[in-house]
């Protein structure tokens, strides 16, 4: 009876009802937009098959007609992508503004690589309206919405002495309240969200590690809106100390500290290691071509038995100073991933402290669309890219000539 | 519940109670029996809200007694305001619910669950009209908050009832009504003690008042006869006191 009295009097106030009812359609729509934008990430890779036979088989008539690998290995680009887990509609993570699909050839990688970093910059900022988005920055202000005049409300009534005049059972009457509203609040945000679940197929573990992150997060701030409570100050008082807490904790103190790690762990952008790669590659054109194919071989000795270089352009001598264009870049390239990693590491070791940062970070890495979730794919493209080379220099140093038939032969990104 | 000697429900004796230096009870002494309506008189700042509190276990006192149907509110908080009924100056229920759903609910907070009739009963016993039970209190005047306070005071059936300046706001029907509950409350038994600076109210329902000035009983008055109290005389008394404080 009393639970239900207590719903009657929450459902009654305008304001309480207000905000359920908006905390329930912003998570319907950002698990809706979640999930379509999921969908249209899935139905572009899902496209590229088809539209890469495409390609590759009219590349293949024109190179069948000379046979040179080179040609093969130059003209074919060979797609990589990397599908979005189930969960991803929950938290797009880096997926709005790290590409997800990358066509590379045997060339250079470095180059390659980092050809989409700069790709939807604007989105960097604001980051997808996506669940974790109202879940982290959102759902603190519905807390405080809810629970910043718990007592002070009834103190402003002038209720408080009243209740506080009953016997002791009375006291219950705090929790229940504290309860009725935080499991409200948690039940419009984590329905929708638990339908989303079920519509994406997200495994169970999963599905419950995100329900009790979302509880986690939401007794975070509904402990730090009574602790406030308990100061005795005015409702506005309460309200307006809790919105300055909001603000400091979701947003400045992650800004400030996200330009923290920026100074303390200095990476360059991936840009500058393109263009590093090129001048090397670009240099190659300026120096004969033995002291490239000297370097080439030293570091790829399976190949030192190839026939000597024609007088005339040849393919192979292409590649190597592009193998080798990469190497030079290799101390670089390996510093960028550390300082990326790094960064990553302290942005992780914050959310310890900065529960906004936290949860953030726990559901990118739930959801597989962080920062080493974009790592992993860029060791996937790596790890392809020198099956690629490896499959067209068997062609290349060995002047074997190429037909259409070798195009079937091409290895295929493997489906993670 | 049970009863302190001699039948007294609200017994306070010699207390003294202060907010750091300022003292605000010095040597309260009272004493309410079982079916006695005992007002306690006084201006701003006498002391009537800190014995309200001390009774209500609110407050600790530094030196004295204070019990209410036998326990003591400062270590007996739970056992002593489960024989209370409290009916604060302002009664504030709840606006969102209706006359019906503020008793169910406040007398359910208080442990007590009684039937659909019983509370119909209660608010016909405070003159409540029936056209406004099941409305909710958004529109209530003060008399009929009041009369909702009475109602669920009766419903608890407690030993002791504390008033906080009931007739605080009232026009003079409501408050000759209001008091008319009252007598029945304390008729049904129960020591009813009310705080309050109206004096005519008190003279009206109290059997005894009591003048308080900084922190103590200064005197006291019984009501006598048919005319109960010399009104002139309680204002005299007052007066004085008040400007005194």
């Amino acid at each position: 009876m009393l639970l239900r009295t207590e719903l009657t009097l929450l459902l009654r106030a305008r304001m309480a009802m207000f905000a359920l009812i908006l905390v329930a359609l912003l998570s319907i729509a950002a698990v809706a937009a979640g999930m379509a934008e999921v969908a249209r990430q899935r139905d572009v890779i899902a496209r590229i098959a088809p539209q890469q036979e495409r390609d590759l088989a009219a590349i293949a008539s024109w190179v069948d007609q000379g046979k040179d690998p080179g040609n093969a290995a130059y003209y074919s680009f060979h797609a990589t992508w990397d599908a979005p887990e189930p969960l991803a509609f929950a938290s797009l993570g880096l997926r709005d503004v790290a590409p997800y699909i990358l066509r590379v050839r045997a060339l250079g990688l470095e180059a390659q690589l980092y050809d989409g970093e700069a790709f939807n910059p604007e989105l960097a900022l604001p980051g997808r309206f996506d669940f974790a988005f109202v879940l982290v920055y959102l759902a603190p202000l519905f807390v405080i919405a809810l629970f910043h005049d718990l007592v002070s409300g009834e103190r402003e009534a002038g209720r408080l002495r009243m209740l506080d005049a009953l016997p002791g059972r009375a006291r219950r009457l705090w929790v229940r309240r504290v309860a009725l509203r935080g499991g409200l609040l948690y039940a419009a945000l984590a329905l929708p969200l638990l339908a989303g679940a079920l519509l994406s197929g997200v495994p169970v573990g999963q599905c419950l590690a995100v329900l009790g992150l979302t509880g986690a997060y939401l007794l975070f701030w509904i402990g730090l809106t009574l602790l406030v409570g308990r100061l005795r100050w005015s409702s506005v008082a309460n309200a307006a100390t809790l919105a300055g807490l909001w603000l400091v904790l979701t947003l400045i103190l992650p800004t400030v500290a996200h330009v923290a790690i920026n100074q303390a762990i200095p990476v360059g952008q991936g840009v500058e290691l393109s263009m590093a790669q090129r001048e090397a590659v670009n240099r190659a054109w300026d120096i004969p071509r033995e002291e490239t194919m000297t370097r080439f071989y030293a570091g790829h000795p399976e190949w030192r038995n190839s026939p000597p270089l024609p007088p005339a352009f040849h393919w192979k001598w292409y590649f190597a100073f592009h193998q080798v264009g990469d190497e030079s870049v290799a101390p670089r390239a390996a510093a960028y991933r550390n300082g990326i990693e790094a960064r990553d590491r302290a942005a992780q070791a914050l959310g310890w402290v900065l529960p906004s940062v936290g949860v953030q970070a726990a559901l990118a890495r739930l959801a597989d669309t962080d920062m080493q979730a974009q790592l992993a794919y860029q060791d996937r493209i790596r790890a392809y890219h020198q099956t690629l080379r490896q499959f067209y220099y068997r062609y290349l140093f060995t002047d074997t000539p190429f037909g259409k038939e070798d195009f079937a032969r091409t290895p295929r990104f493997p489906s993670s | 519940m049970s009863l302190t000697a001699n039948g007294q429900r609200i017994v306070v004796n010699d207390v003294h109670l202060s907010y750091g230096s300022h003292a605000v009870l010095r040597g309260l002494t009272l004493h309410v029996a079982a079916g006695e309506i005992y007002a306690l008189l006084g201006g701003n700042g006498a002391g009537k809200s800190s014995t309200m509190s001390a009774l209500l276990g609110f407050v600790r006192p530094d030196a004295g007694t204070v019990e209410v149907a036998g326990y003591n509110p400062a270590t007996q908080a739970d056992q002593a305001r489960a024989q209370i009924a409290y009916v604060p100056e302002n009664v504030a229920l709840y606006d969102h619910l209706t006359a019906r759903e503020n008793a169910a609910y406040l007398l359910a907070l208080a442990g007590r669950r009684p039937e659909p009739q019983a509370i119909d009963a209660a608010f016909e016993a405070t003159g409540l009209q029936e056209a406004a039970w099941d409305k909710r209190l958004g529109g209530f005047s003060k008399g009929m908050r009041q009369k909702v306070a009475i109602a669920i005071a009766l419903l608890r059936e407690v030993p002791v009832l504390l008033l906080d300046e009931p007739s605080s706001g009232l026009d003079p029907k409501a408050t000759a009504d209001f008091n008319r509950l009252v007598h029945d409350v304390a008729r049904r038994g129960a020591a009813v003690l009310m705080v309050t600076h109206d004096l005519l109210s008190a003279a009206d329902i109290a059997d005894r008042i009591g003048f308080l000035e900084a922190g103590r009983i200064v005197d006291e008055a019984a009501a006598q006869g048919a005319d109960r109290f010399d009104v002139r005389d309680l204002h005299r008394k007052f007066t004085a006191g008040s400007v005194a404080a």
